[in-house]
C-alpha cells in the first residue's frame, strides 16, 4: 500500500483528451493522427558454441518517427530501457511504446526490489503481454524484448494484441520484411559479437533504405551477462551533405541611399522601495501598551 | 455446425496475429498423440514459421491452439495457472477432463470476445489418454480423434476413412503426420514444419518434422507441351 | 468441565487462561446430548446410521431426517442441533455443486470434508458468531474408494474406518473397535450388508430404554448395490437388521 500523503507517480495512460478528439473527429470528419514509428526493429541471439564470444542479445532500431507522410523526428530513440540487463525495441504508436515500456520498467524495478534479485526477461515479456492483452490491441505497441538473465540470453516479440513469440532472430515494424530478408539469408547460430552487430546494422539499413516508414540512423544495443552496451547512432548513413553551393550574398552587394541608426533598447527608471509596507521610511513602529485603554489598542491578557 | 472448426477471419481484429492452423489430437491405447503445423500469420505475412502450437498445461496435459494467437495464449496461461493451483490444493494431477472443463468455461463465458479453437489432449490415471475438442463457441466434446484450425476442413474425409481403433503409438504418430501434411498442402494458412507430441503415463516425447521432410503424396504429373490433339499449324 | 467459565466463556473470540475456547467446548456438549450417529467404511461402500430421538409421540413417522444427501455419492449424518446440521448440509451441497461446475468432476469426500471443516472453523474465530453445535459424518464413495470423515465443532476433521458421534459414542466406539479389528490387522473390511446389521445392533445397544426417549432408526448407504449413489437402506433390509438387533439385545439381557 502506498503511504498516505504521497502522490502516486504519474504513470500510465491519460484519456482526458479522448472526448475532445472524438468530438473534433466527428466535426471534421476525420480522426486525429497519432505519431507512428513506421519502424524497423530487430533482435538476434549470438555467441556461444565455437564463436569464442560470450552469449548475448543484439538489438537494433532505426530512428525515424513519422506522423502520416511527415517525418516527425529524424533521430528518435526506439530502444527503450526496461532494466539494466533488459531492453525493448518499440514499433507502432510512439506514445504507446514509450508509455508501456516506462510503466513496465517501473513495475520491473519494484518487482526486483521486492524479490531481491534481477528480474528475468520472461517476467518482462509476461507483464507486457498481459498489459497489452487487457487493452485488446488499442494500445498499439509492437515490441522486441531482449536481455540476459539467470537462464541465459532471451529474445521475444510481443504484438499489440498480446501474443508473443520466442525465436533466435526477430524483426518487427513496417521494415520487418526487409530486415527479415537479411536475417533469413545471413543468420547463423553462434555469430561472434562483431558479426552480430554488423548483421543487425545491415538488417536495419535494409529497413532504412527500402521501407518508407523507416529512415535516418541505426541504433544498436548489445546485452551480455556483464551488462548493456548502448551504441546510439551506431551508423549514420543519412548525414546531411555539404551543399556544393551556398546562397549567401557578399557584403556590399546591395547599394544604399541613406543611413538611419535608431536605439531599439527601451529603458525606464525603476524606484526600488525595500520592504514596502513594513518599515517604510518616514514612519516609526510604535509599541502597543498592554491594557493601556479600551478599544482596538487594548491588549489581551488571558492570565489577568 | 459448418463453421465449427473454421476460424472466422472477420472476427479477428485488424492486424491481429492469427494461427490459421492445422491441429490434431488422436487417442491410442497408451495415451495420446497431438500435432500441429508451425505457421503463424499476420495477414499475408508469416510472423513465425517455427511456432510451437502444442502448449504445456500440466505434466501430462497439453493443448493445441488455433485462432487468435493472443487469445489462445492468454486462455492457455490462465488454465495453466488453474491446473497448477489444483495440484497445490488437492495434491494430485488434475484429470484431463477437468482441464478441458476449465478451457470450456473460459471459452464459453467469453465467446463474444474470443476467437479460440482448442484441442486438449493428455493422460490421466482415471481414464488413460483422452482428447477433448473445444471449438469456437465454447462447447466441449470428448472424441477419439479431433482435428481443428482452418486446415482441418480439407482432411475430415481422410481422417474418417483412415482412422481405426486400437492403434499403437507408431501407427498413431504416422496418422497424425500424414493428416497434417495433407492439410498443410491444401491450406494456405497452414504450413512450415510438423510438431508432434506423444503423451503417455511414462513420457512426454516430442517429434519434429522439418518442412523439407514432410510426407509427400500424389502431386500431379508434369505436363510437357500442350496436350491438344491437333498439332498447331505453323505458317510457312 | 473442570472449571466454570468465570467470564472466559462469553465469547468464542476469547481464550481462557489455559488456552481453551469454552464456546467450542459447549458446542461439543450440544453434540453429546444428541442421539448417536454411526458410520462404517466397508469393503464395498459406506453405511450411515442414526438414532433419531422422538421428543413427542405425536410426530409423524420418518420425518425430520438427520442424514442428508450432499451430492450423488456423498451423505452427511449430523449429531447436535438439527437446524445447524441442515445449514451445514446446504453449505456442503453448494460446495459440491461449485466443484462440479468448475472442474467437471465430482468432489472427493476428502475435499468436501476439507471445505466443510474450513467453514466450521471460521465460526470459532469471531465474537459475533457462535460455533456450530454439530458434529458431522461425511461419507461416500469416490474415485479413491469408500471414505468416511468426521468434522467436529472446532473445525478439525479426521478420516475413519468407523466412527460414532453423539450420546453414548464411547460405548459405540468400543463396539466399532471390535468390528474393525480384523481390518486393522490387514484383513478385509466388513461388507455393507454386514455393516447394516452391526449399526442397527450398536444403536439399539447404546439406546437406553429407561432414560432415553423413544427413537427411530435411520440408515443410508453408498455401495455397489446402489451404483455408487447415496440411498436410504431398503425397508426390508433395515427391518431385518432391527429385528436381529432387538433379538441380540434380549439375548444380552437374559445373559445379564
Amino acid at each position: 500500500m502506498a503511504a498516505t500523503g504521497v502522490a502516486p507517480n504519474n504513470i500510465g495512460f491519460d484519456f482526458s483528451n479522448y472526448a475532445r478528439n472524438e468530438f473534433l473527429g466527428a466535426r471534421l470528419g476525420a480522426q486525429a493522427k497519432t505519431t507512428s514509428t513506421g519502424t524497423t526493429i530487430v533482435g538476434l541471439k549470438y555467441g556461444g558454441g565455437d564463436s569464442g564470444d560470450e552469449e548475448g542479445i543484439c538489438l537494433g532500431a532505426d530512428t525515424r518517427a513519422t506522423g502520416g507522410p511527415i517525418v516527425a523526428d529524424k533521430n528518435c530513440e526506439k530502444i527503450h530501457y526496461l532494466t539494466p540487463h533488459i531492453r525493448c525495441c518499440g514499433a507502432g504508436t510512439a506514445a504507446d511504446t514509450e508509455y508501456v515500456t516506462n510503466l513496465i520498467s517501473s513495475n520491473l524495478e519494484l518487482h526486483s526490489l521486492s524479490q531481491g534479485r534481477q528480474v528475468r526477461v520472461v517476467t518482462a515479456m509476461t507483464m507486457l503481454k498481459q498489459y497489452l492483452y487487457r487493452y485488446q490491441g488499442h494500445v498499439g505497441a509492437y515490441l522486441v524484448v531482449g536481455g540476459v538473465d539467470s537462464t541465459g540470453p532471451q529474445l521475444f516479440t510481443v504484438h499489440a494484441h498480446g501474443s508473443t513469440d520466442k525465436l533466435p532472430y526477430v524483426t518487427m515494424g513496417s521494415g520487418s520484411l526487409a530486415a527479415m530478408a537479411v536475417f533469413e539469408s545471413a543468420y547463423k547460430e553462434h555469430l561472434t559479437k562483431a558479426e552480430a552487430i554488423a548483421l543487425v546494422a545491415r538488417a536495419i539499413r535494409a529497413g532504412v533504405f527500402n521501407d518508407l516508414g523507416s529512415g535516418s540512423n541505426v541504433d544498436v544495443s548489445v546485452i551480455t551477462k556483464a551488462g548493456t552496451e548502448t551504441l546510439r547512432n551506431y551508423e549514420t548513413p543519412n548525414e546531411r551533405g555539404i551543399k556544393s553551393r551556398d546562397y549567401k550574398f557578399r557584403r556590399g552587394t546591395t547599394a544604399w541611399l541613406k543611413e538611419n541608426v535608431r536605439d531599439l533598447v527601451v529603458s525606464e527608471e525603476v524606484k526600488v522601495t525595500m520592504g514596502a509596507g513594513k518599515a517604510q521610511q518616514g514612519t516609526t513602529d510604535r509599541p502597543v501598551a498592554v491594557g493601556a485603554g479600551p478599544g482596538g489598542e487594548e491588549g489581551m491578557d488571558l492570565d489577568a | 455446425m459448418s463453421n465449427i472448426n473454421f476460424v472466422d477471419i472477420q472476427h479477428l481484429k485488424k492486424g491481429e496475429v492469427n494461427l490459421g492452423t492445422s491441429i490434431m489430437a488422436v487417442k491410442f491405447d497408451k495415451g495420446v498423440v497431438i500435432g500441429a503445423d508451425s505457421r503463424t500469420t499476420t495477414g499475408s505475412y508469416i510472423a513465425n514459421r517455427v511456432t510451437d502450437k502444442l502448449t504445456h498445461i500440466h505434466d501430462r496435459i497439453y493443448c493445441c491452439r488455433s485462432g487468435s494467437a493472443a487469445d489462445t495464449q492468454a486462455v492457455a496461461d490462465i488454465v495453466h495457472y488453474h491446473a497448477q493451483t489444483y495440484t497445490a490444493v488437492y495434491g494430485e494431477n488434475p484429470p484431463v477432463n477437468t482441464v478441458a472443463a476449465l478451457f470450456e468455461k473460459l471459452c464459453y463465458e467469453n465467446k463474444d470476445n474470443l476467437s479460440a479453437g482448442i484441442i486438449v489432449g493428455g493422460w490421466d490415471k482415471e481414464k488413460g489418454g483422452s482428447v477433448y475438442n473445444i471449438p469456437l463457441g465454447g462447447g466441449m466434446f470428448e472424441q477419439p480423434w479431433a482435428i481443428g484450425g482452418s486446415g482441418s476442413t480439407y482432411v475430415y474425409g481422410y481422417c474418417d476413412a483412415t482412422y481405426r481403433e486400437g492403434w499403437g503409438e507408431e501407427e498413431t504418430v504416422n496418422f497424425v503426420k500424414n493428416t497434417l501434411a495433407l492439410a498443410m498442402a491444401r491450406d494456405g494458412s497452414s504450413g512450415g514444419c510438423i510438431r508432434m507430441c506423444v503423451i503417455t503415463e511414462d513420457k512426454v516425447e516430442r517429434h519434429f518434422v522439418p518442412g523439407n521432410e514432410l510426407p509427400r503424396f500424389w502431386e500431379g504429373k508434369e505436363v510437357v507441351g500442350g496436350h491438344s490433339a491437333q498439332p498447331t499449324a505453323v505458317s510457312a | 468441565m473442570s472449571s466454570i467459565g468465570t467470564g472466559y466463556d462469553l465469547s468464542v473470540s476469547t481464550y481462557s487462561p489455559d488456552g481453551r475456547l469454552f464456546q467450542v467446548e459447549y458446542a461439543n456438549k450440544a453434540v453429546e446430548a444428541a442421539g448417536v450417529a454411526v458410520g462404517i467404511r466397508c469393503s464395498d461402500g459406506i453405511v450411515l446410521g442414526v438414532e433419531r430421538l422422538l421428543h413427542s409421540k405425536l410426530l409423524v413417522k420418518g420425518g425430520n431426517r438427520r442424514i442428508q444427501s450432499v451430492d450423488e455419492h456423498v451423505g452427511l449424518a449430523t449429531a447436535g442441533l438439527l437446524a445447524d446440521g441442515k445449514h451445514l448440509a446446504t453449505r456442503l451441497r453448494d460446495e459440491a455443486y461449485n466443484f462440479r461446475d468448475t472442474y467437471n468432476a465430482p468432489a472427493t469426500v476428502q475435499i468436501l470434508s476439507d471445505r466443510l471443516s474450513g467453514y466450521v472453523q471460521a465460526y470459532t474465530c469471531y465474537g459475533s458468531v457462535r460455533p456450530f453445535g454439530v458434529s458431522s459424518l461425511v461419507a461416500g464413495v469416490d474415485k479413491t474408494g469408500p471414505r468416511l470423515f468426521c468434522v467436529e465443532p472446532s473445525g478439525v476433521f479426521y478420516g475413519y474406518r468407523a466412527c460414532a458421534i453423539g450420546k453414548g459414542k464411547a460405548l459405540a466406539k468400543t463396539e466399532l473397535e471390535k468390528l474393525i479389528a480384523k481390518e486393522a490387522d490387514g484383513g478385509e473390511a466388513i461388507t455393507c450388508r454386514e455393516a447394516i446389521d452391526e449399526i442397527a445392533r450398536i444403536i439399539y445397544l447404546v439406546h437406553d430404554d429407561n432414560k432415553d426417549k423413544d427413537f427411530e432408526l435411520e440408515m443410508t448407504w453408498v455401495s455397489t448395490e446402489t451404483g455408487g449413489k447415496h440411498r436410504a437402506v431398503p425397508g426390508e433390509l433395515q427391518a431385518e437388521a432391527e429385528a436381529k438387533a432387538k433379538a441380540a439385545l434380549e439375548e444380552g439381557m437374559e445373559e445379564d
